[in-house]
C-alpha cells in the first residue's frame, strides 16, 4: 500500500520536472538523472497499479468463489455432489435440484414448502415495513419541523431505545407474547414494527431538518394543515431517503432468522429462512436441492440490491445503519 | 381589540401545531413503550424470579439466585470465551475494510464493480450463507478438503473439531462483514481534506507517513463507530453457530452467550436464569462501551 502511493507521488513530481529538463535541451547530469527517474517511476507506477488490481481482484474472488461453488453445486446431480472427488463444474448439468426443491411439499398436501415460505415471508415483512416507514417518517417530520411540548424528552426517549441491546428484551417479550397468546402466530414479528423504528426516525429527522422551513411557512400561508404539509411536501421530497430505509427494512426482515425461530413453530407459518434451514435435514443426501434452495432464497435480495444499489449504499454510508 | 384577536389566533395556531406535532411524533414512542419499556421493566423483575414455563403464575422471588446459578455454570463462562474468540472477526474486518477502501480511492477502473461485489455478502441471508460455508467445509465432499487431498494433505473434520469451529466462524464473519466497513470507510476517506495531503507533501512526508498521520486520524471517528457496532454485534452472535449445529457444536464450542440464553429460555424453559444472563450480557456490553468511549478520547479525532 505504501509503495503504491509513494510511486504515485514520484510520478507526479516527474511530470513537474519533465518540461524544464526538455526545455534546457542539454545532455546535462540532471536531465539524465531525471530520465532514469522517469523510467523507474513509470515502471514503479505500473507495478503499483498491478498490485492494487491484484489485491482488489483477489478480494473480489474471495467473495465470489464461495457463491460460485453454491451455484455450480445446485446444477449437479445428487450423486455427483456426494462424490468425494469434488469437481468445481458439474459434469452433467441438471436442474433436478431446482425441480426437487420447488416440488417438495414436506409430506403434506398443498403448496411447496419453499413457495409457502416465500409467501409467508412477504406477508410478515411487507406490512410492517410500509406502515413502520410511514409512522417513522411522520414522527421524524414532527421532530424536525414542528414545535410541541415534550419534544426533547420524547426524542431522547426514542434515542434510548437504540442503546438497549436487543437480547435483553428476548425473554420478557416472549413472556408477554405468550401471555397474550401471540406465540405461534406471526403477530410478534409484525405488530411492533408497524409503530416505526427509532433508527429510521433518527435518519429521517436528519433528512427533514435539511429541508428549508420557509417551504413549510409558505404552505401554511396557502392554508395547508400540518399533516397535509407532510403528505404533499415532505414525503415527495424524501422519496429517495424513504426508499433507502424501506429497502433496508425489507431486506432485514426477509433475512431475519432469530425472530421466526422463536415465534413460529407451526410449519404452516414457516418463513423462507426457517424453511431453508430445515432443508439441512431434508436434503442431507440431496445437496444440489439444498443449494438450489439457498440460491432461490438469495435471488430476491440480490436483485433488489443490484437494482437499488445507489439508494442502498447511500442510506448506509450516511446513516451507518445496520440490517 | 384587534391585537387580542391576533394573539388569540396565534395561540390557537401554536396549540394546533403542538397537538399535531405531539400526535405525529408519538406513534414510534408508543410502540417503544408497549414493546420495549414494558418488557424491559419485566426483564428486571424476571431476573430475580423463579418462573415456571412462560407464565407468571406461581413465580417466586429468589433474589440473586438466578445470577448465582448462571455465574456458577461453567458453560456460561465457556460461552463468554467462545463469544470473545469469535469477535476477533470484528477487528479483522476493520483492518481489511480500511485497506480495501483505501485502495478503492486510487485512480483505477471498475471501482463501482469492485464495490458492488464487496458489499454482496451484507445483503445475503445468514441461513443461505451458512449452508454455503457448511458445504464448502463439509468433511467428506467439501471443496476445502478436496483441495487439501489434492495437495496430499490430511483432510480436516472442520465443523466437528472444536479446534477449528470458531476459526471458521471468524472466517465467515470476515467474509460477511467487511463490505459494511468498506462502504463506511469509503465515505469517510472521500471526506478527508485533500489540502492536508498537499501540505504534508510540501513538508516532505512520504505517503506512508501521510497515511498514518493524516488519513488514520481523519477517519478515526469511523473506526470508532465500526469498533463499537462491530463488538456489540459480535457479542450478540447467535444465528451462525446455531444454524451449523443446533446442539452447540463440538464440545459446546458453538455456544455463544446468546445461544446459552436461548438454550436456557427455550430449551430448558428457565426464564429466570435466561433473564439474568441477558442482564449480565447487557452490563458487559455497557462496560465495554463505556471503556471504549473513555479510551476513544485518546485516539479519536473529531476535527
Amino acid at each position: 500500500m505504501t509503495d503504491i502511493t509513494e510511486n504515485m507521488n514520484n510520478n507526479n513530481a516527474e511530470i513537474a520536472v519533465e518540461p524544464n529538463a526538455e526545455a534546457a535541451a542539454v545532455e546535462s547530469n540532471t536531465a539524465q538523472k531525471s530520465k532514469d527517474k522517469k523510467r523507474s517511476g513509470k515502471v514503479n507506477r505500473i507495478i503499483g497499479k498491478v498490485l492494487i488490481y491484484l489485491v482488489l481482484v483477489l478480494f473480489a474472488l474471495w467473495i465470489l468463489v464461495p457463491f460460485s461453488i453454491v451455484i455450480f453445486t445446485s446444477f449437479k446431480t445428487a450423486d455427483e455432489a456426494n462424490d468425494p472427488n469434488f469437481s468445481f463444474f458439474p459434469k452433467d448439468w441438471t436442474i433436478s435440484g431446482y425441480k426437487d426443491v420447488f416440488t417438495y411439499t414436506g409430506g403434506t398436501e398443498g403448496m411447496p414448502v419453499l413457495l409457502r415460505g416465500f409467501i409467508n415471508t412477504l406477508i410478515i415483512v411487507i406490512p410492517p415495513t410500509l406502515l413502520g416507514l410511514f409512522c417513522s417518517a411522520m414522527s421524524a417530520y414532527a421532530f424536525a419541523k414542528l414545535r410541541f411540548k415534550g419534544k426533547n424528552i420524547l426524542f431522547s426517549f426514542l434515542l434510548l431505545t437504540m442503546m438497549i441491546p436487543g437480547t435483553v428484551m428476548l425473554t420478557p417479550s416472549f413472556m408477554v407474547y405468550s401471555i397474550i397468546g401471540w406465540v405461534d402466530t406471526p403477530l410478534p414479528l409484525m405488530i411492533p414494527g408497524m409503530f416505526g423504528a427509532a433508527t429510521c426516525v433518527f435518519f429521517m429527522r436528519q433528512f427533514y431538518a435539511g429541508i428549508p422551513t420557509s417551504l413549510i411557512e409558505a404552505a401554511k400561508l396557502d392554508g395547508m394543515g400540518y399533516f397535509k404539509i407532510f403528505w404533499k411536501i415532505m414525503v415527495p421530497l424524501s422519496v429517495p431517503a424513504l426508499f433507502a430505509q424501506g429497502i433496508l427494512g425489507f431486506i432485514g426482515g426477509y433475512n431475519d432468522y432469530f425472530g421466526p425461530l422463536l415465534y413460529l413453530h407451526d410449519p404452516q407459518w414457516y418463513t423462507l429462512q426457517i424453511a431453508l434451514n430445515a432443508f439441512k435435514g431434508t436434503y442431507s443426501r440431496n445437496v444440489p436441492a439444498m443449494m438450489a434452495g439457498a440460491v432461490i432464497a438469495l435471488i430476491p435480495t440480490l436483485v433488489i440490491y443490484v437494482v437499488a444499489q445507489k439508494y442502498f449504499i447511500e442510506g448506509i454510508a450516511t446513516s451507518g445503519m445496520k440490517l | 381589540m384587534y391585537l387580542d384577536k391576533v394573539q388569540a389566533k396565534k395561540k390557537k395556531h401554536a396549540d394546533r401545531e403542538g397537538l399535531t406535532g405531539f400526535c405525529l411524533a408519538f406513534i414510534p414512542v408508543l410502540g417503544f413503550c408497549l414493546f420495549g419499556l414494558i418488557p424491559m421493566i419485566l426483564a428486571i423483575g424476571m431476573a430475580f424470579m423463579n418462573i415456571r414455563g412462560y407464565s407468571f403464575e406461581g413465580a417466586t422471588f429468589v433474589g440473586f439466585g438466578n445470577f448465582k446459578d448462571v455465574l456458577n455454570d461453567s458453560l456460561f463462562w465457556k460461552s463468554i470465551g467462545n463469544t470473545l474468540y469469535m469477535s476477533v472477526s470484528a477487528f479483522i474486518n476493520i483492518v481489511l475494510a480500511l485497506i480495501v477502501a483505501f485502495l478503492l480511492t486510487k485512480k483505477i477502473k471498475g471501482k463501482k464493480i469492485f464495490r458492488t461485489i464487496y458489499f454482496i455478502p451484507y445483503v445475503c441471508s445468514v441461513v443461505a450463507v451458512t449452508l454455503m460455508w457448511m458445504w464448502i467445509f463439509n468433511n467428506r465432499y467439501g471443496a476445502v478438503n478436496m483441495l487439501i487431498r489434492h495437495f496430499g494433505g490430511e483432510p480436516v473434520n472442520w465443523l466437528n473439531d472444536s479446534k477449528w469451529f470458531i476459526p471458521i466462524l471468524i472466517l465467515m464473519g470476515v467474509w460477511s462483514g467487511t463490505g459494511y466497513g468498506i462502504i463506511l470507510y469509503g465515505a469517510a476517506l472521500t471526506n478527508v481534506n485533500s489540502s492536508l495531503y498537499e501540505a504534508a507533501k510540501v513538508d516532505g512526508a512520504n505517503s506512508f507517513k501521510s497515511f498514518m498521520h493524516i488519513t488514520v486520524p481523519a477517519i478515526s471517528p469511523t473506526t470508532f463507530y465500526l469498533l463499537i457496532t462491530g463488538i456489540i454485534g459480535a457479542l450478540q452472535e447467535f444465528a451462525r453457530p446455531q444454524i451449523i449445529s443446533a446442539t452447540g457444536g463440538p464440545d459446546n464450542t458453538g455456544v455463544t452467550v446468546v445461544f446459552y440464553l436461548y438454550r436456557r429460555a427455550f430449551e430448558y424453559f428457565e426464564m429466570g436464569p435466561a433473564s439474568a444472563t441477558a442482564w449480565l450480557l447487557a452490563i458487559f456490553i455497557l462496560i465495554l462501551t463505556v471503556i471504549n468511549f473513555a479510551v476513544s478520547k485518546l485516539w479519536v479525532n473529531y476535527d
